[in-house]
């Protein structure tokens, strides 16, 4: 959190390098400001670190390397979780979308984390005109035209991805658990999130169409502590496999109890348990065999980011996953969009942002070419699926490792 | 698995919870009966009883799901656990009560049931600064014994909690109805000023009734540990909440309702996510409470209380 304070200080230091006369185009520059809107503390804080890292790392080495200039960025991060709630919060995203619009210094936003937050943010973000660019947010609806009324309001494509969205996610996954996994029976859980829900609608609207038999649908309450019941009822079914859209809090419970009440059943999940807090609230051996995916490409193992994956490592002390890689996109973009705009000889505003993130073309990134459509979804949507197994010589919770890349799943055709 | 199977196994899940439940319901009507004050404070001590419990058994040695003990090094970790946390769970009681609540002993209107309100969200806070958010993997040194009944799974774990709350019940029912300190507890529920009058201390029964219910609270926030593997910060609300509401449905104030009222929301809890669904649960829990206070507003087993003007 960078305080008043704090930013005084630097607007000190900055006057004062200039009033020595170091370095005098330094101290032209504008300092403009980067919101990081992540669900910080709760359930999801261990991914969230890791993002909030990837976008870090891509400003300080714009930062560095003034790839931009007579633009200093300053990134001011925002969390939209609560210590009620337990995890992300919507009134919070809320209230932190509404203090970056009244800030004119802000100028772009890297977030949310989850879609629940994000739909909060999405219409504050559009009246205020502050394009954001969310590095793993899926749920399609807030980018789906069928809602602008209700997410862009203002008009424009405000919420931008550099991920693919659940309208894949869950879809691709059911032809994976369909023609690889050869499951012809199902039970899907979700969690009541917006997340939750909506991946698991779209996983069974695919899986129907491809002829997998659902055996029965139920909402899990994130809060409560048992789901013996519903594992009891799903196997009673008997079920080849199960399939769950949420995100962390219920995930834990849920993949503990099953490991005990259903342990033959193939299990699988969205981007919602990808990640170490899954790993290190469940542990092994019950985490070991459930599936996952990511709404992107897998490259944290990939040769051309080794680079980013030693710089992550080097400056945060921790693993980056792949949507830490996403978000150092995403910062990528804004940077990418501020410099085109001083090449163009334009200032760099909040309104001047938004156009040219609308219009950015990165010919490559590290996860391949970068455009978005006219609802600010990234052209390129690959779904990434992983198992989790075990690898006792690494960390329980090194991502890489205890969840084993598979392949890319079959896209809808 | 028959459909009898899926009975008598959603039965042993309903009995484990129902065990749960009414341990900690216990814990809310031992202070209403005594002091009449709804101690909301209770859910958290449980929470905080289940982060303790996480802590002794990994300085105990037993850490994540992969140290099993048996035999007399099982039973004996297991009573260390259960006595540190039932006495620091207990202290955390007595203080509450002694610093926050008797000076308030006197105050008219709901302050003392605001301050245990406070109370809660401080022990909340204290363990979300210190042990942080995220669902810890509790310890689980109970070896994967399990027995087969038709296509029924009974766990050992399911067997443990049954005989502890059984166990802790009996005792609890033995301390108020046959010894000394018990009469003095439910001649102070009766009538505080008359039961002063016969020599009762009632400070020391009122500490006592704190000790003991908060004690209670720290060995269900283990077995609840034991049972999910799970020790998180805001498991006490969800697991406070449906607790009270058990106390409410038996009667509160009645050590038997608070029992009979566990046992039932455990039941109803799973049963209904056999026919209705996990999304309904809740809906049919408070449903059913609603309508039992319709028709016996004091609860199943709870007489109205006589007036103490």
């Amino acid at each position: 959190m960078i305080t008043r304070r704090s930013s005084f200080k630097a607007a000190a230091g900055i006057a004062a390098a200039a009033a020595v006369g170091i370095e005098p185009a330094f101290a032209a520059d504008k300092v403009v400001k980067i919101g990081i809107n992540l669900s910080l503390t709760g359930a999801d804080a261990d991914s969230a670190a890791r993002v909030a890292n990837g976008a870090i790392l891509a400003i300080d080495e714009a930062n560095a390397a003034k790839s931009v200039k007579g633009y200093t960025f300053q990134y001011v991060k925002f969390d939209d979780a609560t210590a009620t709630a337990g995890q992300y919060d919507p009134a919070q995203a809320a209230t932190n979308a509404r203090k970056m619009v009244s800030d004119k210094d802000f100028v772009a936003a890297i977030g949310p984390q989850m879609s629940g937050a994000g739909k909060a943010m999405a219409p504050i973000l559009s009246w205020g005109d502050l394009a954001t660019i969310t590095p793993s947010s899926t749920n399609p609806d807030i980018t789906d035209p069928k809602f602008a009324a209700q997410y862009k309001p203002a008009g424009k494509a405000i919420y931008f991805r550099t991920v693919a969205t659940d309208a894949y996610q869950g879809p691709n996954m059911a032809n994976y658990m369909c023609d690889v996994l050869k499951v012809k029976t199902i039970f899907v859980l979700d969690d009541s999130g917006a997340y939750g829900v909506g991946i698991a609608d779209a996983f069974q609207g695919q899986a129907e169409k491809r002829g997998i038999k659902v055996l029965g649908r139920d909402r899990l309450d994130p809060k409560a502590a048992d789901y013996a019941a519903i594992l009891t009822k799903i196997k009673s079914l008997n079920p080849d496999a199960l399939y769950y859209g949420g995100v962390g809090q219920a995930a834990v419970k849920l993949m503990k109890q099953s490991y005990e009440i259903i342990p033959n059943v193939i299990k699988a999940g969205g981007d919602g348990i990808y990640g170490a807090d899954t790993l290190k609230g469940v542990g092994f051996p019950a985490v070991n065999g459930w599936y996952a995916t990511n709404a992107g490409p897998h490259v944290t193992e990939d040769p051309k980011a080794k680079k980013f994956t030693e710089d992550f490592n080097k400056k945060f002390n921790m693993f980056p996953i792949d949507y830490s890689i996403t978000a150092y996109v995403g910062a990528q973009v804004v940077i990418a969009a501020a410099k085109g705009l001083v090449a163009a000889g334009k200032p760099v505003t909040r309104a001047t942002m938004h156009e040219a993130i609308g219009g950015i073309k990165l010919a490559d990134s590290l996860i391949g070419p970068i455009e978005f459509d006219e609802n600010g979804d990234v052209k390129n949507k690959i779904i990434s699926v992983f198992q989790v197994k075990e690898d006792k010589s690494k960390p329980v919770d090194d991502v890489d490792s205890q969840f084993k890349y598979i392949g890319v799943a079959q896209a809808v055709s | 698995m028959t459909s009898a199977d899926v009975w008598l196994q959603q039965l042993i899940n309903g009995l484990s919870l129902g065990s749960m439940y009414a341990l900690l319901a216990l814990g809310f009507t031992l202070v209403y009966g005594i002091m009449e004050l709804i101690n909301f404070s209770h859910f958290n001590v449980f929470m905080v009883g289940s982060m303790i419990a996480m802590l002794t058994l990994e300085a105990l040695g037993v850490v994540g799901q992969e140290t099993v003990l048996s035999g007399f090094h099982l039973a004996s970790v297991l009573l260390i656990a259960f006595l540190v946390v039932m006495v620091t769970c207990g202290g955390i009681g007595v203080g509450i009560e002694r610093f926050l609540l008797r000076p308030l002993r006197n105050v008219k209107g709901p302050a003392a049931m605001i301050t245990t309100i406070g109370v809660a969200y401080v022990l909340f806070n204290v363990v979300l600064i210190t042990l942080g958010t995220d669902a810890k993997n509790f310890p689980n040194p109970l070896p994967p014994i399990k027995f087969e009944i038709g296509g029924a799974v009974l766990r050992l774990r399911e067997i443990l909690i049954w005989v502890i709350a059984i166990v802790l019940m009996g005792g609890l029912t033995y301390f108020v109805q046959f010894t000394k300190l018990g009469k003095a507890m439910r001649a102070t529920a009766q009538d505080p000023d008359a039961a002063r009058m016969m020599g009762v201390k009632v400070d020391r029964v009122i500490m006592m009734a704190f000790f003991v219910s908060s004690a209670l609270a720290g060995a269900s926030g283990l077995i609840f540990g034991l049972y999910y593997n799970l020790a998180k910060v805001d498991i006490g609300f969800s697991a406070g909440l449906r607790a009270f509401t058990a106390a409410v449905l038996g009667g509160i104030g009645n050590v038997p309702g608070a029992m009979l009222g566990g046992v039932i929301i455990g039941l109803i809890e799973s049963s209904a996510g056999q026919i209705v669904g996990t999304a309904w649960t809740d809906v049919v829990i408070f449903s059913l409470l609603v309508l039992v206070l319709v028709f016996r507003p004091a609860g199943l087993l709870g007489r109205v209380a006589p007036n103490k003007s």
